[in-house]
């Protein structure tokens, strides 16, 4: 290989076809994936200055364009606000989109006492059925403890509703407390809002001691970090992730496409695995 | 051509002490090249080599070179607190195979980016013909050091070296960068962008595909600190034209770095 003498690039002949070869395949293929979001987004984001929020119809439409018609949807309003302001706007965007969506709400949650006005999950109806419950313990100001969150987690459990954390909104002692404290509540670790890459050494050893432990995986991207888990930690506790809008979806998704795992694992962590879990849970 | 054809303007090898990686050596990113249709990448230095420097961290990578046949191009480190030494073993690369351009972080080096200290290896740049590649972020409550590589930064080496091709790593990252990285590719015809690292905004491929001239995008991987397979498919399903994700992948990293390949 050598340096060139010349400025300048031309095509050569043949690439452009390879390409679009390269493309469509990959597009095929995200389609057969049957793909269901774990992590999509309605509202204004928070942290991302040059993210751009979407509503329902566009957040299903951009949904729809990497082949998602199922999606675990939040409410920025419920970091960004308050929790009671997010389960109401999602509440709302979600009697707006029809039953028909294919999204599912994922609530924001507080500790169960003291008692806070609702809407609030374990505090009164929210209005549509329960996709799972996420706690922002750091933004909220509240210890992710069991002397704190012991009875939101065990209402949680008892109706087998998965609890997601941010990374960046945990420390990992009290994470893996928790989890050892509750161990039949499904609790998926979210790669965002930075990548998680330089906390992986915790979170592969906590999911290696706490089998109800799940990884999201829209920024699970070190590499080959996906073939790791699924071989070490087993493929039916990754779930694929977009962060749509504010993250790219081919990102996550062409990592499962080219990953060295068969077909069936594939199909696992892009939607099999959170549709086994919905559908375990109760009320 | 029929094989390998893409290229990877930005990956490192060697194990990384600030997280696990279940791949990172040479060995392996040849692997996943293999796998991903990836003919050439431009490997930035591992990590040792990218803090401390030094003639034995060239060495490994001139190693690495040879043991890719050539696939495996690195770039040598330029540290402006050791900056006479750092030009010595600069040279000593230069005379032999494999080194594709100088790699610049001024944030691992504490050194902002428009600092004096780097006037001397513009000037190298300049006279051996070498592509640099200077890592760029937007400035982050979480690392304020990232403030010390903003795009803007580069602007005055760049109005004074025009001969020397920019790269811009990770086209000024998520942030107040961008706009800055987007402006300088714009404006002057010896800068670059990336789109190495996990800058995975919403459609970013289409945007800045759309902002800045046709041979100005680069794919990079940041292997290990990402896997390839994420920005690869980025591009290759990003709604732009065909052509345009031929130069991304390939084209436009032969220009920057003066690659020529043989298929």
């Amino acid at each position: 290989m050598e340096r060139r003498s010349n400025d300048g690039a031309q095509a050569e002949p043949g690439l452009d076809a390879r390409v679009e070869a390269l493309s469509r395949g990959r597009k095929e293929q995200a389609e057969r994936l049957e793909l269901f979001d774990a992590n999509a987004w309605l509202g204004e984001p928070a942290g991302f200055p040059l993210a751009r929020g979407m509503e329902a119809p566009g957040l299903r439409k951009a949904l729809e364009s990497c082949g998602s018609r199922e999606a675990l949807v939040s409410h920025w309003a419920g970091l960004r606000v308050a929790a009671q302001a997010g389960n109401r706007a999602l509440a709302q965007a979600l009697g707006q989109a029809g039953g028909g969506s294919g999204m599912r709400a994922l609530w924001t949650g507080l500790p169960l006492f003291p008692r806070e006005a609702g809407p609030l999950p374990g505090a009164g109806e929210l209005g549509f059925p329960t996709g799972g419950v996420r706690l922002f313990p750091r933004s909220h100001n509240f210890p992710l403890a069991v002397w704190v969150l012991g009875g939101l987690c065990g209402w949680l459990a008892e109706r087998r509703i998965p609890l997601f954390l941010w990374h960046v909104e945990i420390d990992w002692p009290s994470l893996h407390a928790l989890a050892v404290a509750f161990p039949r509540l499904p609790i998926v670790v979210e790669t965002q809002t930075q990548k998680i890459l330089y906390q992986d050494r915790a979170l592969f050893a906590l999911m290696k001691d706490c089998p109800n432990v799940l990884v999201e995986t829209s920024n699970l991207a070190g590499a080959d970090f996906l073939r790791f888990a699924a071989r070490e930690l087993g493929a039916r506790r990754l779930l694929y992730g977009s962060f749509l809008p504010v993250n790219d979806p081919w990102a996550p998704i062409g990592m499962i496409l080219d990953a060295d795992l068969p077909w069936e694992e594939k199909r696992l962590i892009a939607g099999d695995n959170l549709r086994r879990l919905l559908a375990e849970v109760r009320g | 051509m029929s094989g390998p054809f893409i290229v990877d303007a930005h990956a490192h090898t060697g194990a990384m002490g600030l997280f696990f990686s279940p791949e990172s050596e040479a060995p392996e990113l040849l692997a996943r090249m293999d796998g991903l249709d990836i003919q050439c990448c431009v490997n930035a230095g591992a990590w040792t080599y990218l803090l401390q420097g030094g003639r034995e961290g060239l060495e490994t990578l001139r190693r690495e070179h040879e043991a890719s046949r050539g696939r495996i191009l690195y770039l040598g480190v330029f540290d402006p607190r050791r900056g006479r030494e750092a030009l010595r073993e600069l040279e000593e690369a230069c005379r032999r195979p494999g080194l594709a351009g100088v790699k610049i972080h001024p944030t691992f080096h504490r050194t902002p980016a428009e600092a004096p200290g780097y006037e001397a290896l513009w000037r190298f740049a300049e006279e051996h013909d070498l592509t640099v590649l200077a890592h760029s972020w937007s400035s982050s409550e979480h690392n304020p050091a990232q403030a010390l590589s903003l795009p803007g930064r580069f602007e005055a080496w760049v109005r004074r070296h025009p001969a020397v091709r920019l790269v811009l790593a990770h086209a000024g990252g998520r942030g107040d960068g961008r706009a800055d990285a987007v402006r300088l590719a714009r404006e002057h015809p010896n800068v670059y962008l990336d789109l190495a690292g996990d800058i995975f905004c919403y459609r970013l491929v289409e945007t800045l595909s759309a902002q800045v001239p046709a041979n100005k995008l680069l794919f990079g991987s940041d292997f290990p600190w990402l896997d390839p397979r994420a920005n690869l498919s980025r591009i290759l399903l990003a709604d732009i034209p065909t052509p345009t994700k031929r130069r991304i992948l390939r084209d436009n990293a032969l220009e920057a770095y003066k690659l020529n390949l043989s298929s």
